[in-house]
């Protein structure tokens, strides 16, 4: 039973679907919409970045900025297909949920079609080196994935409290329709939020396919995770999505030390009805009426 | 046809003497007043062809007959909406179908049930194994729709409820060696457990965060049934379930059973759709739409209760079909929970309409057509179901059977803006005081009486004043003579009048007051020594009055 092995594992997972769960938070406290097709722009991103590699040359900067462009690429679709269209007319969170699906069933299938079943391997961005610290190896790509997950989240927050655009689009998520009577775009914001968390997906799909691989579905679980981190922290709340990120991921390794390995997603999903039930807007979630454009 | 030369006036009493030739004199240009009707009765704004008014058809009357009417029976409803009435024209009886879809149920009802006779010879096995899951699959549907649209939970997990149930009662068949009519009541059992277990959160949650919620459910159903051994890890599902066809059947037979089996099973949820929607619980829940919750609750509507009633209800059915699923297809597979099946059943919901069992069905048919007849298109099937799902979400506000609704509200709102386009006021009345008014002579005469004045406006010219300033009385050119005639027919409130003050020496204009006792009110100061020039004066008063107008 090695502790400090699945505890680095778990952070280093925990930061990357704490990204993907900062995302999910950003899309829908501020353009009120359930990005279902994030697992696409996840997928999309890692192909996007696999191009890149295979095409040009296997640098890993440009490969990252490669993983993080097709992602943000991918978020402008989904904004132009399923918020610009339909958030002023009426019934729109249940109709964007639905478009979003779609765009997901259409863009997984694309890949599938294109690419073919086979997954890809990404280059290794971070060498192949490890330290021992204290007894625990810690790999090169799990520190480079937690430690450039960390760096790039927290450039990130930065730009969201000191640039104009990180302004408006904290209007956004604080009061839409005020926002929009301030002069205060609701599709131009939507635009730059979709690109921005479009690009949070595809910096968690370049480190992720650090670990695992690119395939056409290899977004569906990183996004159930990140949905789940999302709601546990409270939809629309940042600290809250790193707080999820943080418990989730000590959960997850918890139990897969404690009872096993199949009984992770059961414990994870107790806890998070568990807390649910208590407080229903998850931990840090907004109050009911803070959003409801 | 432009006239450029001088119009010629014509005397009309040398009718009398047709021996001389007409007297004849030129006189001043005029318009004619065709012209501003005309103008008026022309449509200016660019209009789009929006359909006819809505027809019906009418059916010879039946006297007596009409009101002995043919009833479903264990409800109050008739079989048909049927309306008698008197044409009040021909004074005849009519009848009248208001509502023709119970036609178009039956209908669809017959096609179904001889749909295996038309099934290409060529295709049988693909096409009758088709229309099995697509039966199968829009029961599942029909009992989803009761859920996401009655009672407005936005539940994901009905696939983890029908493949719980599947999966549960082929692992028990298995091991207990149950017969096949064992496994729906068992998968309805194991329903209403799963059903109970996941309606808990439903009752904190709402919108997002339930579906959220579901989803993970169904991943967490998936991962669980793809590593567990008893579950068939290794085989790739759980299979070995007891089939209710019998033993000695040849393949095509046990298709069309099969076929029928399923057709049942559908009819069987349809009717369950009917009594919840149509009845009680649904009445209940349409009091609560969405963001109404808290004015229902304030009428007494217990509509937590209602939602949890249907739900504990629909995951039964969902169990009970889930029961049926293993026995029809010998097992289950963790197919069942993967995130493309959640897909397109939401594709066919939406496809069809949310809210509505026709919708459910013919979403499902679309989608399975697609799905499983033309497989010869691989992945392309589904890009080609997700488009068809996108237009839908994008361009439809609800499915293709909301089409009509959704045409006639759009037709509606373009005869509104075209009736807002003859708003112009100008003395005429607008489309609201029209409404209002009793006396509809007064609207048209306040019409008429805008195009008078439009076309009399036109006719005052320089030419025409200088006219009656050199002979107010007497004879006039035809636009002078239509001015004057207008000004004399006015009514008498505030029409003008010449007061004579001192005969030959001095005139004053005042306006009437149009109310006996009530004196004239005086309109300028000014004298006039000479009647002409207080006509003239009085003119050029109503001339400039109606300039403004």
């Amino acid at each position: 039973m090695n502790w400090g092995f699945i505890l680095s594992n778990a952070i280093t997972l925990a930061c990357v679907y704490g990204t993907l769960a900062i995302g999910i938070s950003l899309t829908w406290s501020s353009l009120g919409l359930v990005n279902m097709a994030y697992g696409f722009i996840f997928a999309f991103a890692g192909y996007g970045a696999w191009l890149a590699s295979a095409l040009i040359g296997p640098y890993p900067a440009m490969v990252m900025a490669a993983g993080i462009l097709t992602g943000a690429l991918g978020g402008l679709i989904v904004c132009l297909l399923a918020f610009i269209p339909i958030h002023d007319k009426p019934n729109f969170p249940i109709r964007a949920l639905i478009a979003t699906l779609a765009i997901s069933l259409i863009g997984n299938q694309t890949l599938l079609w294109y690419f073919g079943p086979r997954s890809k391997s990404l280059p290794r961005l971070f060498g192949s080196w490890s330290i021992d610290v204290a007894g625990v190896v810690l790999t090169s790509d799990k520190l480079g994935a937690s430690l450039s997950a960390i760096v790039l989240l927290t450039l990130i927050l930065l730009w969201m409290r000191s640039s104009r655009r990180g302004l408006e689009i904290r209007a956004m998520m604080m009061n839409p329709h005020a926002a929009s009577i301030v002069g205060i775009g609701v599709r131009h914001t939507g635009l730059y939020v979709m690109a921005l968390t479009g690009s949070l997906a595809g910096l968690a799909s370049v480190l992720l396919a650090q670990t695992y691989y690119v395939a056409p579905f290899s977004g569906i679980t990183p996004m159930v995770k990140g949905l789940s981190i999302a709601l546990l922290g409270g939809l629309g709340s940042v600290p809250g999505a790193v707080l999820g990120a943080i418990i989730l991921g000590f959960n997850e390794a918890l139990t897969s030390t404690l009872l096993g390995g199949q009984y992770v997603l059961i414990t994870q999903f107790l806890l998070i009805i568990l807390v649910l039930l208590v407080r229903p807007r998850g931990i840090a979630g907004l109050l009911d009426k803070a959003r409801e454009a | 046809m432009t006239d450029t030369a001088q119009p010629i006036w014509i005397d009309p009493t040398d009718c009398h003497y047709p021996e001389h030739p007409a007297r004849e004199a030129p006189t001043n240009r005029h318009l004619p007043h065709q012209v501003t009707w005309d103008e008026t009765r022309q449509f200016r704004p660019r209009m789009h062809p929006v359909g006819r008014l809505r027809y019906y058809h009418k059916w010879p009357g039946h006297g007596a007959r009409l009101w002995s009417r043919v009833r479903y029976w264990p409800t109050r409803r008739r079989v048909l909406n049927v309306r008698g009435e008197y044409n009040p024209k021909t004074m005849r009886r009519e009848k009248t179908i208001v509502d023709k879809r119970p036609i178009w149920w039956a209908l669809a009802f017959v096609a179904l049930l001889l749909a295996p006779l038309f099934a290409p010879a060529g295709a049988w096995n693909t096409v009758m194994s088709a229309a099995a899951v697509f039966a199968i699959y829009s029961a599942v549907n029909l009992c989803w729709m009761l859920i996401i649209g009655t009672a407005g939970i936005f539940s994901l997990a009905t696939y983890a409820v029908v493949g719980a149930a599947a999966y549960g009662t082929t692992y028990l068949a298995i091991r207990l060696g149950l017969p096949w009519w064992m496994l729906p009541l068992l998968g309805s059992l194991i329903g209403l457990a799963f059903g109970m277990v996941i309606a808990l959160p439903a009752m904190r949650l709402d919108g997002f965060y339930y579906a959220l919620l579901t989803l993970g459910v169904v991943e967490l159903c998936r991962v669980y049934v793809v590593q567990s051994r008893e579950f068939g890890s290794a085989t790739g599902g759980l299979y070995g379930a007891p089939s209710y066809l019998p033993a000695g059947l040849a393949q095509s037979h046990r298709l069309l059973l099969g076929y029928y089996a399923a057709l049942a099973l559908m009819v069987l949820a349809l009717v369950i759709y009917r009594f919840i929607d149509g009845k009680r619980l649904g009445r209940v829940l349409r009091m609560a739409p969405e963001k109404r919750e808290a004015f229902a609750q304030a009428c007494g509507v217990d509509y937590i209760r209602a939602r949890i009633q249907v739900f504990l209800i629909s995951s039964t059915a969902l169990g009970f079909i889930g029961g049926f699923y293993a026995t029809h297809f010998g097992g289950a597979s963790p197919n069942l929970f993967s995130f493309d099946t959640l897909l397109l059943s939401l594709a066919m919901l939406v496809i069809g309409g949310i809210g509505r069992a026709e919708g459910a069905v013919a979403g499902t048919a679309i989608v399975v057509f697609i799905d499983r007849i033309l497989i010869d298109l691989g992945p392309l099937r589904f890009i080609l179901i997700g488009a068809i799902m996108l237009a839908v979400v994008l361009f439809l506000r609800d499915g293709l059977f909301g089409i009509k609704q959704q045409f006639r509200t759009w037709r509606d709102k373009k005869k509104s803006e075209r009736r807002a386009t003859r708003s112009e006021k100008g003395g005429e009345m607008l489309p609201e005081e029209a409404t209002e008014t009793e006396d509809k002579d007064q609207i048209f005469f306040r019409r008429f009486d805008k195009m008078q004045r439009d076309f009399l406006k036109r006719l005052v010219s320089d030419a025409v004043i200088e006219e009656h300033r050199m002979r107010p009385l007497g004879q006039h050119s035809e636009p002078l003579e239509r001015l004057l005639i207008y000004f004399r027919r006015q009514g008498q409130v505030d029409k003008y009048a010449i007061m004579v003050i001192e005969e030959f020496k001095a005139y004053r204009i005042v306006a009437l007051s149009g109310h006996r006792g009530t004196a004239p009110r005086v309109v300028e100061d000014r004298l006039y020594g000479t009647p002409d020039e207080a006509y003239h004066a009085l003119f050029l008063r109503r001339v400039q009055d109606l300039l403004e107008s």
